[in-house]
Protein backbone atom coordinates (compact mmCIF):
# COMPACT_ATOMS: atom_id res chain seq x y z
CA UNK A 1 0.00 0.00 0.00
CA UNK A 2 1.11 3.52 -0.80
CA UNK A 3 2.76 5.26 2.18
CA UNK A 4 0.60 8.32 1.78
CA UNK A 5 -2.57 6.25 1.69
CA UNK A 6 -1.54 4.62 4.93
CA UNK A 7 -0.87 8.02 6.42
CA UNK A 8 -4.19 9.34 5.18
CA UNK A 9 -6.10 6.58 6.93
CA UNK A 10 -4.42 7.39 10.21
CA UNK A 11 -4.85 11.12 9.60
CA UNK A 12 -8.60 10.77 9.20
CA UNK A 13 -8.80 8.48 12.21
CA UNK A 14 -6.87 10.80 14.53
CA UNK A 15 -8.73 13.95 13.59
CA UNK A 16 -10.83 13.65 16.72
CA UNK A 17 -7.82 13.58 19.04
CA UNK A 18 -6.97 17.25 18.94
CA UNK A 19 -7.47 19.47 21.96
CA UNK A 20 -10.52 21.67 21.83
CA UNK A 21 -10.15 25.21 23.04
CA UNK A 22 -13.23 26.98 24.25
CA UNK A 23 -14.27 30.44 23.12
CA UNK A 24 -12.73 32.14 26.12
CA UNK A 25 -9.33 30.54 25.50
CA UNK A 26 -9.46 31.40 21.80
CA UNK A 27 -10.46 34.96 22.60
CA UNK A 28 -7.36 35.27 24.78
CA UNK A 29 -5.17 33.83 22.03
CA UNK A 30 -6.25 36.13 19.23
CA UNK A 31 -5.54 39.15 21.40
CA UNK A 32 -1.91 38.23 21.90
CA UNK A 33 0.91 39.89 20.03
CA UNK A 34 1.98 38.51 16.71
CA UNK A 35 5.59 37.60 16.06
CA UNK A 36 5.41 37.34 12.28
CA UNK A 37 8.26 38.27 9.95
CA UNK A 38 6.08 40.98 8.39
CA UNK A 39 5.86 42.71 11.74
CA UNK A 40 9.63 42.54 12.14
CA UNK A 41 10.24 43.86 8.63
CA UNK A 42 7.89 46.75 9.40
CA UNK A 43 9.69 47.60 12.65
CA UNK A 44 13.17 47.34 11.13
CA UNK A 45 12.12 49.42 8.12
CA UNK A 46 10.72 52.16 10.34
CA UNK A 47 14.02 52.17 12.24
CA UNK A 48 15.90 52.47 8.97
CA UNK A 49 13.79 55.39 7.80
CA UNK A 50 14.18 57.19 11.11
CA UNK A 51 17.91 56.49 11.33
CA UNK A 52 18.55 58.00 7.92
CA UNK A 53 16.33 60.98 8.63
CA UNK A 54 18.17 61.54 11.89
CA UNK A 55 21.54 61.34 10.13
CA UNK A 56 20.48 63.90 7.53
CA UNK A 57 19.21 66.18 10.31
CA UNK A 58 22.57 65.98 12.03
CA UNK A 59 24.37 66.91 8.83
CA UNK A 60 21.94 69.70 8.00
CA UNK A 61 22.35 71.35 11.40
CA UNK A 62 22.23 75.13 11.74
CA UNK A 63 25.97 75.27 12.23
CA UNK A 64 26.83 73.57 8.97
CA UNK A 65 24.22 75.68 7.19
CA UNK A 66 25.93 78.83 8.44
CA UNK A 67 29.24 77.48 7.24
CA UNK A 68 27.79 76.73 3.81
CA UNK A 69 26.40 80.26 3.68
CA UNK A 70 29.81 81.73 4.46
CA UNK A 71 31.22 79.69 1.56
CA UNK A 72 28.41 80.90 -0.72
CA UNK A 73 27.48 77.37 -1.70
CA UNK A 74 24.01 77.17 -0.16
CA UNK A 75 22.58 77.20 -3.69
CA UNK A 76 24.05 73.68 -4.03
CA UNK A 77 23.09 72.38 -0.60
CA UNK A 78 19.57 73.72 -0.35
CA UNK A 79 18.22 71.86 -3.43
CA UNK A 80 20.16 68.76 -2.39
CA UNK A 81 18.49 68.75 1.01
CA UNK A 82 15.02 69.26 -0.49
CA UNK A 83 15.74 66.49 -2.97
CA UNK A 84 16.78 64.19 -0.11
CA UNK A 85 13.50 64.76 1.75
CA UNK A 86 11.41 64.34 -1.38
CA UNK A 87 13.03 61.01 -2.05
CA UNK A 88 12.41 59.98 1.57
CA UNK A 89 8.69 60.71 1.17
CA UNK A 90 8.44 58.88 -2.12
CA UNK A 91 10.16 55.81 -0.68
CA UNK A 92 8.11 55.93 2.48
CA UNK A 93 4.90 56.12 0.46
CA UNK A 94 5.97 53.15 -1.70
CA UNK A 95 6.99 51.19 1.37
CA UNK A 96 3.69 51.84 3.12
CA UNK A 97 1.73 50.93 -0.01
CA UNK A 98 3.62 47.66 -0.36
CA UNK A 99 3.28 46.88 3.32
CA UNK A 100 -0.46 47.43 3.19
CA UNK A 101 -0.81 45.02 0.27
CA UNK A 102 0.73 42.14 2.20
CA UNK A 103 -2.19 39.84 2.80
CA UNK A 104 -2.27 36.39 4.35
CA UNK A 105 -5.37 35.80 2.22
CA UNK A 106 -3.33 35.78 -1.02
CA UNK A 107 -1.90 32.55 -2.32
CA UNK A 108 1.49 31.55 -0.90
CA UNK A 109 3.50 32.68 -3.91
CA UNK A 110 1.86 36.12 -4.09
CA UNK A 111 2.31 36.62 -0.37
CA UNK A 112 6.02 35.83 -0.60
CA UNK A 113 6.46 38.14 -3.59
CA UNK A 114 4.73 40.98 -1.78
CA UNK A 115 6.94 40.59 1.28
CA UNK A 116 10.08 40.52 -0.86
CA UNK A 117 8.86 43.61 -2.73
CA UNK A 118 8.33 45.51 0.51
CA UNK A 119 11.80 44.61 1.64
CA UNK A 120 13.24 45.60 -1.75
CA UNK A 121 11.84 49.13 -1.48
CA UNK A 122 13.67 49.69 1.77
CA UNK A 123 16.82 48.21 0.28
CA UNK A 124 16.60 50.65 -2.63
CA UNK A 125 16.16 53.50 -0.18
CA UNK A 126 19.30 52.44 1.67
CA UNK A 127 21.27 52.13 -1.57
CA UNK A 128 20.05 55.59 -2.58
CA UNK A 129 21.18 56.96 0.76
CA UNK A 130 24.60 55.37 0.49
CA UNK A 131 25.02 56.95 -2.94
CA UNK A 132 23.71 60.27 -1.68
CA UNK A 133 26.13 60.14 1.23
CA UNK A 134 29.10 59.41 -1.04
CA UNK A 135 28.22 62.39 -3.22
CA UNK A 136 27.87 64.54 -0.10
CA UNK A 137 31.28 63.45 1.17
CA UNK A 138 32.95 64.16 -2.18
CA UNK A 139 31.17 67.52 -2.46
CA UNK A 140 31.94 68.41 1.16
CA UNK A 141 35.63 67.62 0.81
CA UNK A 142 35.81 69.61 -2.43
CA UNK A 143 34.07 72.64 -0.89
CA UNK A 144 36.30 72.55 2.18
CA UNK A 145 39.40 72.39 0.00
CA UNK A 146 38.36 75.32 -2.18
CA UNK A 147 36.59 77.55 0.36
CA UNK A 148 37.91 77.02 3.89
CA UNK A 149 40.44 79.81 4.60
CA UNK A 150 42.33 77.62 7.09
CA UNK A 151 42.69 74.87 4.52
CA UNK A 152 43.79 77.46 1.93
CA UNK A 153 46.63 78.62 4.19
CA UNK A 154 47.57 75.02 4.84
CA UNK A 155 47.63 74.31 1.10
CA UNK A 156 49.90 77.32 0.46
CA UNK A 157 52.24 76.11 3.21
CA UNK A 158 52.41 72.61 1.79
CA UNK A 159 53.04 73.96 -1.71
CA UNK A 160 55.91 76.13 -0.49
CA UNK A 161 57.58 73.09 1.08
CA UNK A 162 57.86 71.24 -2.19
CA UNK A 163 55.97 70.72 -5.43
CA UNK A 164 55.30 67.04 -4.84
CA UNK A 165 53.92 67.44 -1.33
CA UNK A 166 50.65 68.82 -2.59
CA UNK A 167 49.98 65.64 -4.60
CA UNK A 168 50.72 63.50 -1.57
CA UNK A 169 48.32 65.67 0.42
CA UNK A 170 45.54 65.24 -2.14
CA UNK A 171 46.23 61.54 -2.27
CA UNK A 172 45.79 61.31 1.50
CA UNK A 173 42.53 63.31 1.37
CA UNK A 174 41.10 61.10 -1.39
CA UNK A 175 42.31 57.96 0.35
CA UNK A 176 40.71 58.95 3.66
CA UNK A 177 37.41 59.83 1.97
CA UNK A 178 37.28 56.53 0.14
CA UNK A 179 38.16 54.71 3.35
CA UNK A 180 35.37 56.51 5.25
CA UNK A 181 32.83 55.60 2.56
CA UNK A 182 34.02 52.00 2.44
CA UNK A 183 33.82 51.61 6.22
CA UNK A 184 30.28 53.06 6.37
CA UNK A 185 29.14 50.87 3.46
CA UNK A 186 30.76 47.75 4.93
CA UNK A 187 29.20 48.26 8.37
CA UNK A 188 25.76 48.80 6.84
CA UNK A 189 25.99 45.88 4.45
CA UNK A 190 27.15 43.62 7.29
CA UNK A 191 24.26 44.83 9.45
CA UNK A 192 21.67 44.20 6.73
CA UNK A 193 23.13 40.86 5.87
CA UNK A 194 22.78 39.81 9.49
CA UNK A 195 19.28 41.19 10.14
CA UNK A 196 17.57 40.33 6.86
CA UNK A 197 19.63 37.21 6.35
CA UNK A 198 18.25 35.79 9.55
CA UNK A 199 14.75 37.07 8.97
CA UNK A 200 14.29 36.10 5.35
CA UNK A 201 16.43 32.98 5.03
CA UNK A 202 13.50 30.61 5.26
CA UNK A 203 11.23 32.70 3.05
CA UNK A 204 13.87 32.97 0.35
CA UNK A 205 14.55 29.27 0.29
CA UNK A 206 10.83 28.46 0.16
CA UNK A 207 10.31 31.00 -2.59
CA UNK A 208 13.18 29.51 -4.56
CA UNK A 209 11.56 26.15 -4.09
CA UNK A 210 8.25 27.35 -5.50
CA UNK A 211 9.96 29.05 -8.42
CA UNK A 212 12.10 26.00 -9.20
CA UNK A 213 8.89 24.07 -9.54
CA UNK A 214 7.78 26.37 -12.33
CA UNK A 215 11.04 26.43 -14.22
CA UNK A 216 11.00 22.66 -14.59
CA UNK A 217 8.25 22.99 -17.21
CA UNK B 1 -15.47 44.43 25.50
CA UNK B 2 -15.82 41.91 22.75
CA UNK B 3 -17.17 43.28 19.52
CA UNK B 4 -19.78 41.43 17.48
CA UNK B 5 -17.18 40.73 14.80
CA UNK B 6 -14.87 39.27 17.39
CA UNK B 7 -17.61 37.09 18.79
CA UNK B 8 -18.56 35.86 15.33
CA UNK B 9 -14.97 35.14 14.52
CA UNK B 10 -14.31 33.20 17.72
CA UNK B 11 -17.40 31.06 17.14
CA UNK B 12 -16.20 30.20 13.62
CA UNK B 13 -12.67 29.57 14.84
CA UNK B 14 -13.92 27.35 17.64
CA UNK B 15 -15.85 25.29 15.17
CA UNK B 16 -12.95 24.86 12.76
CA UNK B 17 -9.96 24.87 15.12
CA UNK B 18 -9.04 21.34 14.12
CA UNK B 19 -7.67 22.70 10.84
CA UNK B 20 -5.19 24.85 12.77
CA UNK B 21 -4.15 21.93 14.96
CA UNK B 22 -3.59 19.77 11.92
CA UNK B 23 -1.37 22.39 10.26
CA UNK B 24 0.64 22.61 13.50
CA UNK B 25 0.95 18.87 13.59
CA UNK B 26 2.59 18.77 10.16
CA UNK B 27 4.83 21.78 10.70
CA UNK B 28 6.06 21.31 14.26
CA UNK B 29 7.98 18.65 16.12
CA UNK B 30 6.97 19.18 19.72
CA UNK B 31 4.05 20.45 21.72
CA UNK B 32 5.68 23.79 22.65
CA UNK B 33 6.22 24.62 19.00
CA UNK B 34 2.71 23.39 18.24
CA UNK B 35 1.22 25.82 20.74
CA UNK B 36 3.37 28.65 19.48
CA UNK B 37 2.39 28.13 15.85
CA UNK B 38 -1.24 27.62 16.86
CA UNK B 39 -1.17 31.01 18.55
CA UNK B 40 0.40 32.77 15.58
CA UNK B 41 -2.08 31.22 13.14
CA UNK B 42 -5.06 32.31 15.24
CA UNK B 43 -3.64 35.85 15.44
CA UNK B 44 -3.09 35.95 11.66
CA UNK B 45 -6.61 34.60 11.06
CA UNK B 46 -8.07 37.31 13.25
CA UNK B 47 -5.97 39.98 11.54
CA UNK B 48 -7.07 38.77 8.10
CA UNK B 49 -10.71 38.28 9.10
CA UNK B 50 -11.86 41.68 7.77
CA UNK B 51 -10.75 40.43 4.35
CA UNK B 52 -12.90 37.31 4.59
CA UNK B 53 -15.82 38.11 2.35
CA UNK B 54 -17.73 34.92 2.67
CA UNK B 55 -17.45 34.13 -1.03
CA UNK B 56 -15.50 31.04 -0.07
CA UNK B 57 -16.12 28.74 2.84
CA UNK B 58 -14.61 29.82 6.13
CA UNK B 59 -12.67 26.55 6.28
CA UNK B 60 -11.21 27.05 2.77
CA UNK B 61 -10.11 30.52 3.77
CA UNK B 62 -8.59 29.11 6.95
CA UNK B 63 -6.47 26.62 5.02
CA UNK B 64 -4.96 29.45 3.04
CA UNK B 65 -4.21 31.82 5.91
CA UNK B 66 -3.07 28.95 8.13
CA UNK B 67 -0.64 27.54 5.58
CA UNK B 68 0.63 31.00 4.69
CA UNK B 69 1.41 31.56 8.33
CA UNK B 70 3.17 28.21 8.73
CA UNK B 71 5.18 28.52 5.50
CA UNK B 72 5.89 32.22 5.29
CA UNK B 73 4.83 34.51 8.10
CA UNK B 74 5.71 32.46 11.15
CA UNK B 75 9.01 33.11 12.77
CA UNK B 76 10.09 30.71 15.44
CA UNK B 77 9.50 33.13 18.21
CA UNK B 78 11.26 34.04 21.36
CA UNK B 79 8.03 33.01 22.95
CA UNK B 80 9.60 29.79 24.15
CA UNK B 81 11.21 31.96 26.77
CA UNK B 82 7.84 33.39 27.63
CA UNK B 83 6.03 30.11 27.58
CA UNK B 84 4.18 30.94 30.78
CA UNK B 85 2.26 33.41 28.70
CA UNK B 86 0.96 30.57 26.59
CA UNK B 87 0.47 28.40 29.62
CA UNK B 88 -1.97 30.96 30.91
CA UNK B 89 -4.25 29.79 28.15
CA UNK B 90 -3.41 26.28 29.29
CA UNK B 91 -4.89 23.72 27.08
CA UNK B 92 -4.09 20.12 27.22
CA UNK B 93 -1.90 18.97 24.44
CA UNK B 94 -0.06 15.76 24.56
CA UNK B 95 1.69 14.53 21.47
CA UNK B 96 1.50 11.00 22.76
CA UNK B 97 -2.21 11.16 22.25
CA UNK B 98 -2.01 11.30 18.52
CA UNK B 99 1.55 10.97 17.49
CA UNK B 100 3.09 8.04 19.24
CA UNK B 101 1.10 5.61 17.32
CA UNK B 102 1.78 1.98 18.07
CA UNK B 103 2.38 1.35 14.43
CA UNK B 104 6.12 1.55 13.76
CA UNK B 105 5.64 2.08 10.06
CA UNK B 106 3.29 5.01 10.58
CA UNK B 107 5.77 6.55 12.97
CA UNK B 108 8.40 6.37 10.26
CA UNK B 109 6.07 7.89 7.69
CA UNK B 110 5.23 10.82 9.98
CA UNK B 111 8.95 11.30 10.58
CA UNK B 112 9.65 11.28 6.84
CA UNK B 113 6.90 13.86 6.18
CA UNK B 114 8.34 16.16 8.83
CA UNK B 115 11.68 16.03 7.01
CA UNK B 116 10.13 17.38 3.79
CA UNK B 117 10.58 21.05 2.95
CA UNK B 118 7.87 23.58 3.84
CA UNK B 119 6.23 23.64 0.42
CA UNK B 120 6.10 19.84 0.14
CA UNK B 121 4.64 19.63 3.64
CA UNK B 122 1.89 21.98 2.51
CA UNK B 123 1.10 19.82 -0.50
CA UNK B 124 1.00 16.67 1.64
CA UNK B 125 -1.19 18.40 4.20
CA UNK B 126 -3.73 19.52 1.62
CA UNK B 127 -3.70 16.06 0.09
CA UNK B 128 -4.39 14.50 3.49
CA UNK B 129 -7.25 16.95 3.87
CA UNK B 130 -8.83 15.65 0.67
CA UNK B 131 -8.13 18.74 -1.37
CA UNK B 132 -7.93 18.25 -5.11
CA UNK B 133 -5.08 19.52 -7.27
CA UNK B 134 -7.02 22.57 -8.28
CA UNK B 135 -7.37 23.64 -4.66
CA UNK B 136 -3.75 22.76 -3.87
CA UNK B 137 -2.47 24.83 -6.80
CA UNK B 138 -4.80 27.71 -5.92
CA UNK B 139 -3.63 27.81 -2.32
CA UNK B 140 0.08 27.74 -3.10
CA UNK B 141 0.01 29.79 -6.31
CA UNK B 142 1.45 27.11 -8.60
CA UNK B 143 -0.09 25.48 -11.65
CA UNK B 144 -2.15 22.33 -11.39
CA UNK B 145 0.32 20.37 -13.52
CA UNK B 146 3.14 21.43 -11.25
CA UNK B 147 1.20 20.39 -8.19
CA UNK B 148 0.66 16.94 -9.67
CA UNK B 149 4.29 16.50 -10.67
CA UNK B 150 5.41 17.67 -7.26
CA UNK B 151 3.11 15.21 -5.56
CA UNK B 152 4.62 12.35 -7.53
CA UNK B 153 8.07 13.49 -6.57
CA UNK B 154 7.06 13.64 -2.93
CA UNK B 155 5.78 10.08 -3.11
CA UNK B 156 9.09 8.93 -4.59
CA UNK B 157 10.99 10.94 -1.98
CA UNK B 158 9.05 9.34 0.85
CA UNK B 159 9.53 5.87 -0.58
CA UNK B 160 13.27 6.32 -0.95
CA UNK B 161 13.57 7.71 2.54
CA UNK B 162 11.54 4.93 4.10
CA UNK B 163 13.35 2.17 2.26
CA UNK B 164 16.83 3.38 3.03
Amino acid sequence: MDELELLKKDWDKSSTNYPTLNNEQLYKLINKKSSSIVKWIFIISLLEFSAWTLISFLFDGAESLEKMKSYNVEHIFFPLTIFGYLVLFVFFYLFYKNYKSISATDNTKMLMEQILKTRKTVKQYVIFNLGFMCISIVLGVYIELTNNPEVQTMLTNIKSEGANNIYIFYLIVVGLSVLAMAVIAAVLIGFYYLIYGLLLKRLKSNYKDLKALEKAF
Amino acid sequence: MKSVTEQNFVVLLQEHQNIVHKICRIYTNDSDAHKDLFQEITIQLWKAFPKFRGDSKFSTWMYRVGLNTAITLYRKSLRHVQSQRIESVAYKLSYEEYDDTKDEQLKLIYGAVRKLNDIDKGIVFLYLENKNYKEISGTLGISEVNARVRMNRIKTKLKTQLNS
